[in-house]
């Protein structure tokens, strides 16, 4: 089976190509992401440090909800430095004061 | 057979065939038939389609029903129309909806979690738009690891129930609210954008400051003794408070036993607020 003769004109061969296209060595993926290896007989072998979980928490007396009242306007904070919260002397000296010493 | 003369009409034809063909005697004749006036044939095999047909008796009608289902309907329910081998058996009949045992849910079901309310499906667009802001990033600067992770799961159940209110609005045609929902879900993916972003500054941030710490005097980060060894001893302040708290405690112990009979509220004096009796000394921390 082959296209109509209109998509095998010029202009097919400038659109992308899809997962449908090329015989053979073209991968195209679907970003659903690597989840193992493939073996030379062409088996796959799931690797699980790869495939990804979803740890929930407990959540029994959690208090805080995704909205915030209207009444309080959105806070900003104040930072001396021009780097403000991403500032690694600021991160290093609070570690120093609360985390240093156990 | 040869001698009697009346023959069963089954027999008729294949009587009259066999004559024809010379196989029977004259004695045998059987009383000659309307139709056989005509065949003058003496000789061969051959039978004409008269003769094959089947014997019908003068002045007989065709009262058969020329169709065996007539009559028989499912929809209208008519039943067969002649008796079958189950017809004497009773067949069971289905229980109406309304006699039928009521459905058991269990009220702990994790299922119960996509929906607000248990007796409505989808709450009415003002109960909807009756929400807050979404947090701002420097409100999630302050929270711990824990609360944002479940500040996050939180997140992800509220969008979650909207999303099935979305869904059971349009599959049953409630009407609106998908404008107030679209403007709930809004707010819900501006707090997990924000604590998204928290999550990354903070690592940004403690790569940069270990950097920063491989420089460090006082930082030791090869993992062989303590971490930290501050240069300096304590601030002022600190060794105040900490003499304080010391004097305090060394108090309540001697004004003990001259406290026993009074009663404990606003006759008893608050040890913080008792003036230090020991000299300032230096103590180093470690």
């Amino acid at each position: 089976m082959q296209p109509t003769r209109a998509l095998q004109a010029l202009r097919y061969r400038k659109l992308r190509l899809t997962t449908k296209d090329v015989n053979k060595g073209f991968y195209k993926g679907t970003r659903t992401g690597s989840m193992g290896r493939h073996t030379k007989y062409g088996g796959y072998i799931i690797e699980w440090e790869k495939v990804r979980t979803y740890v929930c928490p407990d959540l029994t007396d959690f208090k805080l909800t995704p909205f915030v009242t209207m009444n309080m306007r959105k806070t900003f904070g104040q930072y001396e430095s021009a780097a403000g919260p991403k500032d690694p002397a600021v991160y290093l000296a609070r570690w120093k004061a609360e985390n240093g010493l156990d | 057979m040869a001698t009697s003369g009346a023959i069963r009409p089954s027999m008729g034809s294949a009587v009259r065939a066999a004559q024809l063909s010379g196989l029977l005697t004259a004695v045998a004749r059987p009383p000659a038939s309307p139709f056989l006036a005509s065949t003058t044939q003496t000789a061969g095999l051959s039978t004409t389609t008269s003769l094959l047909k089947r014997h019908t008796y003068a002045g007989a009608r065709d009262n058969r029903d020329h169709s065996k289902k007539r009559g028989e309907s499912a929809l209208r329910r008519t039943g067969t129309r002649w008796r079958l081998s189950m017809s004497d058996e009773p067949l069971p009949r289905p229980v109406p909806k309304e006699k039928l045992p009521p459905v058991e849910t269990d009220p702990d079901h994790g299922l119960w979690d996509f929906f607000y309310d248990r007796e409505t499906v989808v709450n009415t667009p003002q109960e909807d738009a009756k929400h807050g802001r979404g947090w701002s990033v420097e409100e999630l600067r302050h929270k711990s690891w824990d609360d944002l992770h479940r500040l996050w799961w939180v997140c992800v159940k509220e969008r979650n129930r909207i999303s099935t209110a979305n869904y059971e609005r349009r599959k049953s045609r409630l009407g609106f609210g998908d404008a107030e929902a679209k403007g709930r879900d809004r707010e819900v993916r501006v707090t997990m954008r924000g604590i998204k972003h928290v999550l990354t500054e903070r690592f940004y941030a403690w790569e940069d400051a270990k950097k920063l710490a491989e420089t460090d005097p006082e930082v030791d980060l090869s993992g062989e003794g303590v971490a930290y060894t501050p240069m300096e001893y304590l601030e002022e302040e600190e060794v105040l408070l900490e003499e304080q708290t010391e004097a305090a405690e060394a108090q309540l112990e001697g004004h003990e036993t001259q406290q026993e009979g009074k009663a404990s509220g606003p006759a008893a004096v608050d040890p913080s607020t008792l003036p230090s009796e020991q000299t300032s000394r230096e103590a180093p921390r470690i």
